[in-house]
């Protein structure tokens, strides 16, 4: 029988690939580290929605919502441009001028008030056509080849000829200063309303998983607690202590103490006498968030003497 | 990481209710100290003729607690209920509306004996439960003892610690004029009250200290000849010379048990320490070297010695085993002034030795452990002095000079540095020696 030799090549030439391969790759096994293991609280769904919702008695926050009515596309008006009366405003915020160096040519084509400058009050700042339609004035500039979006800050170049350059702050007159326009706000319109017609966002028990609420309660306890023990081994005391308290804030039934702890008994004692009526001297703790109740109602808290001289 | 995990585990699980509590217990830490609020009215008369004794016992209390710094006695002006009977609960709501925090009703009635009841009662006026209460009886000239046990009551039953009031304090009262002070041995209710003469004041006498048992006293005298360290029995009045040894004995101090008395000896230009057997009378060399050793203090248990040294040049404070040994320095200073340490005592409680530092132009009081660590200055001038610890480890004793023409005082001041006051005398004093608690 004959053998085919490129079959027997093959075979061999594969065998020392693939040993050589065994042998060089083997180096190390991959050796992957021990996960550790991490606590986690499996909540379903349904859980989720419950931490999430809104609660039926919760206050309305935001009785307009944000879209007050469906509107048919409008073009935004330029706030700034709008201008519905035009009242002389003396200011002395305007006067570095830079632009009359950038645009003296452009700042001829606008005459409408050469009379105005003359006057006593020169540093009018609104020599811009009065009482125009700001889209008209919009198309009227851009034929006009200026630059439309600042009607105002145009406005102020046409003083550079005038060389009245003297401003006086006058005190008297800052009510001047102020923007007597009529507010230009609308109804906010919209492509459809604010879909969720929100029953108590802000009762929504989703803000009880921030802690918002121990720190305060924590700094009004404080505030009473004080217990003169000065020993070196302060710092080894504390004392366990449960409280119970009412939707009120006042404190249900005497503070339970717990444990004790430290090297003296009659220490740690009478600090667990002082810890209680910490608490009970400082009710009622009113600022708690009514809507939490449920986890202030038994509030477990540690004493101790721990940063106190 | 891991830990974090648990706790917003936790909280999540409880905002759902599913579990009723905080997983984790809130941690309250004081920041400052405030006085305990307490009301002290007057204690009832048991009988028409009791009514002195009655507020003066309320007086001592009063002002024990006042001056101890850790109470706020309430100005009985502003009570709204009287109390006329100690056997009945007292209207909490109107000690509460007064913002007491604690309230001491008592009663003084004179038995048939002619001996003295006093009765108290220490309320909670938070809980309105009663804390303690006690009677007592004793001859009537002795109320004032009878105020400070009652004041011990409540400073313990309050604070968890010993309390300090029934004590006295032995110191030498000086009079006369600044060049021809005449100083004599005098002793005294912790308070200032019931000051007696121990000497006459034809020798100069320095540094008494009291005896655990609080009977006797051991101090220095400068009599004909060299100075001495003596005892003096306060019952009998007796006085005796400590050991018979050639040339200067000073700084002396009782051990713990009483039964021994540790000084210094001069030899030379140095001096040692050595502890004297006053049973067996039999002496015990501790130190040996070409310094200065002195003022040695026990540590409460007996183990060790704390005293003052110059053998590294300045005066430090070294601490040693109690029967001698290898000594190590404790006291360094960290400032610049390079200052120096003396008089070292150890406190009763055992966590602290007070002494007085010398640098920068001033002598200051202050507290360091035992290892040297955690020095804290409790007061500094011109001129404080020779601390005593409170038999608690509270307070710590000393006196101040202010220079002048003057002379110097008695303070005290609370080991966290507060509360300083000055201690009346009747007239200059110094060199003061806290007792022991009489009871």
């Amino acid at each position: 029988m004959k053998v085919d030799k490129t079959l027997a090549a093959s075979i061999a030439l594969h065998v020392l690939v693939i040993g050589w391969g065994l042998v060089s790759f083997s180096a190390r096994s991959f050796e992957a580290p021990q996960p550790e293991a991490m606590p986690v609280d499996i909540i379903s769904a349904d859980q989720v929605a419950k931490v999430t919702a809104g609660i039926r008695t919760g206050e309305k926050e935001k009785p307009k919502p944000l879209v007050e009515k469906i509107a048919e596309a409008q073009p935004v008006d330029d706030a700034v441009g709008k201008i519905t009366k035009k009242e002389a405003i003396v200011t002395n915020a305007a006067p570095d001028q830079p632009p009359p160096v950038e645009k003296p040519v452009e700042k001829k084509p606008e005459p409408p008030k050469p009379v105005a400058k003359d006057e006593p009050k020169p540093i009018e700042k609104k020599p811009d056509p009065p009482k125009v339609d700001p889209i008209a004035e919009a198309l009227k500039s851009e034929e006009a080849k200026k630059p439309t979006p600042k009607p105002q800050a145009k406005a102020a170049p046409p003083q550079p000829p005038k060389p009245k350059p003297e401003r006086t702050f006058d005190q008297s007159k800052i009510a001047a200063l102020l923007d007597k326009r009529d507010p230009t706000r609308q109804s906010i319109t919209g492509a459809a309303l604010n879909p969720t017609a929100s029953l108590g966002t802000h009762a929504g028990t989703a803000d009880a998983m921030v802690s918002t609420w121990k720190g305060a309660f924590v700094a009004a306890v404080r505030r009473c607690f004080s217990f003169p023990y000065n020993g070196q081994d302060s710092d080894q005391f504390e004392v366990d202590i449960d409280i119970q308290l009412r939707r009120d804030g006042t404190v249900a039934a005497q503070p339970v103490v717990v444990a004790v702890r430290g090297p003296s008994k009659s220490v740690a004692d009478a600090m667990a006498e002082s810890a209680k009526r910490a608490v009970e001297q400082c009710q009622a703790y009113a600022f708690l968030p009514k809507e939490q109740y449920d986890t202030w109602k038994y509030i477990p808290m540690t004493f101790g003497l721990k940063d106190m001289l | 990481m891991t830990r974090r995990g648990f706790l917003i585990g936790g909280s999540t699980l409880a905002a759902m209710g599913l579990r009723p509590a905080l997983a984790q217990r809130l941690q309250v830490n004081p920041t400052e100290f405030q006085p305990l609020p307490i009301a002290i009215p007057n204690f009832v008369a048991g009988s028409p003729a009791d009514g002195e004794v009655g507020v003066g016992v309320t007086q001592v209390i009063t002002n024990n607690l006042q001056r101890s710094g850790l109470f706020a006695p309430i100005d009985q002006a502003a009570f709204i209920e009287k109390i006329t009977n100690i056997d009945t609960a007292p209207q909490f709501q109107s000690w509460k509306a007064i913002n007491a925090q604690a309230l001491v009703t008592g009663r003084m009635t004179r038995q048939g004996d002619g001996r003295l009841k006093a009765e108290f009662r220490l309320w909670d006026v938070t809980s309105g439960q009663q804390l303690t209460g006690q009677q007592y009886f004793t001859s009537p000239e002795y109320w004032r003892r009878i105020a400070h046990i009652i004041s011990d009551q409540i400073y313990e039953r309050l604070t968890g610690e010993k309390g300090y009031f029934d004590s006295r304090v032995v110191f030498v009262d000086e009079s006369g004029a600044k060049e021809r002070r005449i100083k004599r041995l005098a002793l005294m209710d912790q308070d200032g009250a019931n000051v007696r003469y121990l000497t006459k004041g034809s020798d100069l006498v320095l540094t008494p200290r009291f005896s655990p048992s609080t009977q006797e006293i051991t101090y220095m005298e400068f009599g004909q000849g060299d100075p001495r360290v003596y005892l003096f029995n306060i019952e009998t009045g007796q006085r005796e010379i400590v050991g018979n040894f050639p040339g200067m004995s000073f700084s002396p101090r009782f051990s713990p048990d009483g039964q021994r008395v540790i000084m210094s000896l001069q030899q030379g230009g140095n001096s040692n320490l050595f502890v004297m057997d006053l049973r067996s009378k039999s002496t015990t060399r501790l130190t040996d070297t070409p310094a200065i050793d002195t003022s040695p203090s026990y540590a409460p248990d007996g183990s060790r010695i704390c005293f003052e040294s110059d053998r590294g040049g300045k005066p430090q404070i070294y601490v040693m085993p109690a029967g001698g040994g290898p000594a190590q320095r404790i006291s360094f200073s960290k400032d610049d002034t390079n200052g120096s340490y003396s008089t070292p005592v150890w406190s009763p409680r055992g966590d602290y030795i007070a002494f007085t530092k010398q640098g920068g132009g001033q002598f200051s009081i202050g507290i360091m452990k035992p290892d040297g660590s955690g020095e804290r200055i409790l007061t500094s001038g011109f001129h404080n002095e020779g601390p005593t610890f409170a038999p608690n480890g509270r307070v710590v004793m000393f006196f101040r000079d202010p220079g002048g023409n003057g002379g110097p005082s008695l303070f005290t001041v609370d080991i966290s540095g507060r509360n300083e006051q000055k201690v009346p005398t009747p007239g200059f004093a110094s060199d003061p020696a806290w007792s022991p608690l009489l009871s």
